[in-house]
């Protein structure tokens, strides 16, 4: 149950109200009062004073202060008049909740314009900041443009000029030489002319020289220096060769062809590959330290394969598998025990996923694949199946075409294919 | 190119043609407003066409058709006056032309036995000193030097070993030159090695292997002392060799840089400021690059050998014209900041770099 306000006073002007309305005890804040256009309330639980107003007011005009235990409010009249009371004597219950109702509809309606305003205004102004950026940057644009082009036409004015002073040059070269040229013929008209006078006999040779230049002068003046130049210029060089290498190939082809990526390819495969640990440590927990490690394991099934040992080197290859099932050599070796034993569908099973794991194929491993073929072949043979091995066998030889060994075989079976066409 | 520096140099495009056939290089003609553009017409004969450059457009002046595809071009072994154009074609013929009477070459030679790929000239347009002269690297291998006034014969030939398997070659430049007698010429091959042969004493004096194939190599001026060469590479590297020094066994100091991931087609110093160098990609870009010497050339190794320091190089702008490798690239000596580039998508383009006074 709220506890009603009900000691206030008031006063009025014509245009005003002035209504004071102690709140002892309690922090009053802006939140706890509501005001519409005839209806003032403040509720500060468990404290609470609502009027109807006589009359309507400019609610967003009037002001409430709040000062120490007191609010004092100055509202102004919608419509000039002196109110008879503060409040509308005959306010029943209904009236009463409508106005309420009303009241606080409003509120919201006014709210909610206020904030679409609001967001109106704000959008303009965003747009009226992005038109003005955009203007500006237009400018710069627009100014650099024209320093380029006023740049450009510089250039081009004096690119014509260039060129015209070339042109004038050049005309004023030919005539200099042309002048220069007759000059020149002139003299030697004139020393012949001396020279025949002194003497005639004994000037048959100098004459014949000094005829020489009078020849070429018929327009191309270029004689005369072609001829000077002549004379400073050394010999043609005596012909000599220079014997070259070329380096030899650091990466088996030259960067432009290399296959760097691969082979790049390969080692981080085989360093993931060492890193792998399957699973299933439980079960191995009883053996020793080394045994769980797979490479001293394929050297022992490598030993005891080398002592003819097939059936323990098989086991060695079968456990150090399932502690790291991605290298290679493993099933690769374990081939080969599985052709000593003649498990040939096992023997092929195992070159293959040892082929599978030697991929991208690189020099690096090379000899692997080679086995691995060989092996596989040498199965597919056992098995009678003498298609299937020769394609492995040429696979190996392509691989290392110098190793006769594999050559031989593969005419070997050859011949079988053939021998055996030829029988059915 | 960025805005933020319109300090730097900036690579406008002036002019570009599109042409009917595939453009293999493109020269300017010395003392002139007039370029050459050499390359090979979709019936598989060779074009030569020369332009002028006149207002904002480049004029058509003459067009020449030989029988074999034309690949590369150059300019260095003539006169002033004669400007012949030496040029190797697709059947591996040196021939030497006068332009203004193009029927008959004035030097003719079958000189390699598969295509001439690159050719450079010595000794010819007023700079340097010694007899002009020409060198060609061919597919087949071999790399000739080549006298106008000696017909048939080379004057040097560097040729593999008996029994070695060929590499393509596939640059040729020559350098050293600044006296009668001295001279090198370097050759970059499709392994990546770079070799730098003597002429004067007539021998292999440095050679080294940049891994990737060398599409280009010069050096930054023919006529000096060696002082810097520039090779570029496939996998958008190149390397600065500072040729001042070299080490017994360490040979040149260099840099690196790595550009992009395409091919850096060429490499063409201006002729103005040696030190100024601009590649061309694979992905139809021009880079322009400026290199800052160290503050000592040279020190002395643990043995008190003298060896090389390498510089650094900076990027001062770039530019991407097409989407088409730049195979080919050619500043003009005359006008500083013109060049001219030739792309595989068919066009030509005439571009002015400015600011090159204030770099």
């Amino acid at each position: 149950m709220p506890v009603w306000l009900r000691e206030y006073s008031w006063r009025q002007s014509g245009s005003a109200v002035y209504l004071s309305l102690p709140v002892r005890g309690v922090r009053v804040t802006p939140a706890n009062i509501f005001c519409t256009d005839q209806y003032l309330k403040v509720s500060i639980p468990p404290f609470l004073f609502e009027a109807i107003l006589y009359a309507p007011i400019d609610d967003t005009n009037s002001t409430a202060k709040i000062g120490n235990g007191i609010i004092f409010f100055t509202l102004y009249k919608k419509e000039v008049a002196m109110w008879d009371s503060l409040t509308l004597a005959n306010a029943n219950k209904e009236k009463l909740q409508y106005l309420r109702e009303n009241a606080i509809l409003k509120a919201h309606e006014k709210a909610k314009e206020e904030t679409e305003a609001k967001k109106v205004t704000k959008q303009e102004h965003k747009k009226y900041a992005l038109e003005a950026t955009m203007k500006l940057e237009e400018a710069e644009r627009k100014r650099i443009e024209d320093l380029k082009e006023k740049e450009r036409q510089k250039v081009t004015k004096e690119l014509e000029l260039w060129k015209k002073q070339q042109k004038d040059a050049e005309k004023q070269k030919r005539v200099q030489k042309e002048g220069e040229l007759h000059q020149e013929v002139e003299k030697l008209k004139e020393k012949k002319k001396e020279k025949m006078n002194k003497t005639r006999i004994a000037n048959e040779g100098t004459s014949k020289t000094s005829l020489k230049p009078t020849k070429g002068c018929h327009g191309s003046y270029s004689m005369f220096s072609e001829n000077l130049k002549e004379e400073q210029l050394p010999a043609p060089r005596s012909t000599a060769t220079i014997k070259i290498n070329f380096t030899s190939r650091v990466f088996p082809t030259a960067l432009r062809e290399s296959r760097v990526a691969e082979e790049e390819e390969w080692l981080r495969k085989q360093a993931e590959a060492r890193r792998t640990v399957s699973a299933d440590l439980s079960e191995l927990e009883d053996l020793k330290e080394e045994e769980k490690n797979p490479d001293w394991l394929k050297d022992k099934g490598n030993k005891m394969f080398a002592t003819g040992n097939y059936l323990a080197a098989v086991n060695a290859y079968n456990l150090a598998v399932r502690l790291n099932n991605k290298l290679p050599l493993l099933y690769l070796n374990r081939a080969a025990c599985h052709l000593k034993l003649r498990n040939l569908h096992k023997a092929i099973e195992d070159s293959s996923k040892a082929l599978e794991l030697l991929t991208p194929p690189v020099p690096d491993n090379e000899n692997a694949r080679v086995k691995a073929y060989v092996r596989r072949g040498t199965a597919f043979c056992q098995l009678e199946l003498y298609t299937e091995g020769l394609q492995d066998y040429e696979a190996a030889l392509k691989i290392d075409p110098k190793n006769k060994t594999i050559e031989r075989d593969a005419e070997k079976i050859r011949h079988l294919i053939q021998g055996t066409t030829q029988d059915s | 190119s960025s805005s933020g520096g319109l300090e730097r140099p900036q690579l406008v495009a002036h002019v570009q043609r599109a042409l009917n056939y595939t453009l293999f290089d493109c020269k300017w003609v010395p003392r002139s407003a007039r370029l050459l553009c050499l390359g090979s017409a979709a019936r598989g004969t060779g074009v030569l066409q020369l332009y002028e450059l006149r207002g904002g457009r480049l004029a058509l002046l003459r067009e020449i058709e030989k029988a074999k595809p034309i690949k590369c071009g150059t300019f260095g072994a003539t006169s002033l006056q004669q400007r012949y154009l030496a040029t190797g074609d697709f059947g591996g013929n040196l021939n030497i032309w006068n332009l203004e009477a193009p029927e008959i070459p004035v030097y003719s030679v079958k000189g390699h036995k598969e295509i001439i790929n690159s050719i450079d000239g010595v000794g010819g347009l007023g700079i340097g000193e010694g007899a002009p002269e020409i060198v060609t690297g061919s597919r087949d291998g071999t790399v000739k030097v080549w006298d106008p006034r000696q017909k048939d014969t080379p004057v040097a030939n560097m040729e593999p070993v008996q029994g070695e398997s060929k590499r393509d070659c596939w640059t040729v430049a020559f350098g050293n030159a600044y006296n009668q007698e001295e001279r090198v010429v370097c050759a970059g091959y499709d392994n990546g090695d770079i070799k730098l042969f003597d002429l004067k004493t007539m021998s292999l004096r440095w050679e080294t292997n940049i891994k990737n194939g060398v599409c280009s190599v010069e050096f930054d001026r023919k006529d000096v002392n060696m002082n810097k060469l520039v090779a570029t590479s496939l996998e958008g590297k190149f390397h600065v060799f500072d040729m001042r020094t070299q080490h017994p066994t360490k040979g040149f100091a260099s840099l690196s840089e790595k550009v992009q991931k395409s091919t850096i087609w060429q490499v063409r110093h201006l002729p103005q400021n040696r030190d100024i160098f601009m590649t061309s990609g694979g992905a139809g870009s021009l880079h322009l690059w400026k290199y800052e010497y160290p503050a000592q050339r040279s020190k002395k190794d643990s043995e008190g050998a003298e060896m090389g320091v390498a510089g650094s190089v900076s990027l001062l702008q770039n530019v991407t014209l097409s989407t088409q490798p730049i195979s080919s690239l050619d500043w003009s000596p005359d006008k500083k900041g013109l060049c001219v580039c030739g792309a595989f998508d068919q066009t030509v383009r005439v571009l002015i770099v400015t600011k090159l006074n204030k770099v």
